[in-house]
């Protein structure tokens, strides 16, 4: 009974380690070098502000967001965009990846008609290696 | 005791796999969030200090921006056109904003005696009550697409109003371009409408433009 105590710890040991050098191994960055658990995370180099313009139809529903000014050095990472109603509240959202040289993003399609009346705000989130 | 053993074999586990995680390179990820915040104001324009406007007439050549009221009728050789514009800078509006909503609002004092389909235009080069003296001044002119239409109705001293906001947001971000609109009549026969001016005595009869707006 002892030794079928050992063996199975030593099994459930194991297991745990292969299930998390499995999970490791999945993770999209696999080869990139140690850096600790606190380190800061940064935003891309020059980014420390975005704002946006839209456009509306004559309707008054948001048809384009331009989002302007962004830096170089974040092409490539993802930007998403939030268009923010009352309460904080979701109206819609979108998000592209930033191109070459980076400067302006314009987003069309944002899973809902948006009401420029009730469009109050953004969030933007910019992520990338 | 056997349990003890266990769990410990477990726990040496699991500070292992947690310090492989550790060597990732998460850091090396960037992520920046940021908002922005939206400034809902409104602004009402009427009168002669910030409408200009006046009415084309083909039939009869003549400056007609000091009128009382203005005209709209179909028919080649007697078309009238009217064209209306708002000075926008009293609103204050920055080029970074733009228009949620933007309401123009006309008085028609005499209807015409059946339904009419009015056309709005956005008009894109400039004019003045001199340039329109001659129709040819108004044909001249290089114009949008229609942004809107709307039905006179047949009752005298009804206020019909229409959005024109896609042209208000154009014109917001674009301060040089605000040439204003077009008013016409594309249907048949002779029926004319009046639409009260920005000099008519009575206030309610004037062209109105009211905004809704972001900065």
């Amino acid at each position: 009974m002892t030794v079928l105590a050992k063996l199975l710890g030593l099994g459930l040991a194991v297991a745990a380690i292969s299930a998390a050098w499995a999970a490791a191994a999945s993770l999209p960055f696999g080869s990139n070098k140690l850096s600790s658990g606190s380190a800061a995370v940064t935003a891309c180099t020059g980014l420390s502000s975005l704002s946006a313009t839209r456009s509306v139809n004559n309707a008054g529903n948001v048809t384009q967001v331009s989002v302007g000014t962004i830096p170089a050095a974040c092409a490539g990472e993802t930007l998403s965009i939030t268009l923010v109603g009352s309460g904080n509240a979701s109206l819609g959202s979108s998000s592209g990846t930033v191109p070459a040289g980076g400067g302006a993003m314009s987003f069309s399609s944002f899973g809902a008609t948006v009401a420029a009346t009730s469009l109050l705000g953004y969030r933007f989130a910019v992520v990338g290696a | 005791m056997r349990r003890l053993v266990v769990l410990l074999a477990i726990s040496g586990a699991a500070c292992t796999s947690s310090a492989f995680a550790a060597t990732l390179g998460i850091a090396s990820w960037h992520l920046w969030t940021g908002s922005q915040t939206l400034t809902k104001s409104s602004c009402t324009l009427t009168g002669t200090s910030v409408t200009t406007d006046t009415y084309a007439d083909e039939a009869h050549a003549g400056d007609n921006s000091s009128a009382n009221t203005m005209k709209v009728a179909p028919g080649a050789g007697s078309q009238q056109w009217t064209f209306v514009r708002f000075d926008l800078s009293s609103c204050n509006i920055p080029s970074t904003g733009g228009a949620d909503t933007a309401t123009l609002s006309l008085r028609i004092t005499n209807a015409p005696s059946t339904d009419r389909t009015l056309t709005v235009t956005p008009v894109l080069s400039t004019w003045t009550g001199a340039s329109l003296a001659n129709f040819s001044g108004a044909t001249s002119l290089t114009y949008g697409s229609a942004t809107t239409t709307f039905t006179t109705g047949t009752s005298n001293n009804v206020t019909k109003s229409f959005p024109v906001t896609i042209d208000v947001d154009a014109l917001i971000k674009s301060s040089t371009a605000n040439y204003g609109w077009r008013i016409t009549d594309g249907g048949s026969g002779t029926a004319t409408t009046t639409i009260g001016s920005a000099n008519n005595a009575t206030a309610a009869n004037r062209p109105q433009l009211q905004i809704s707006y972001e900065n």
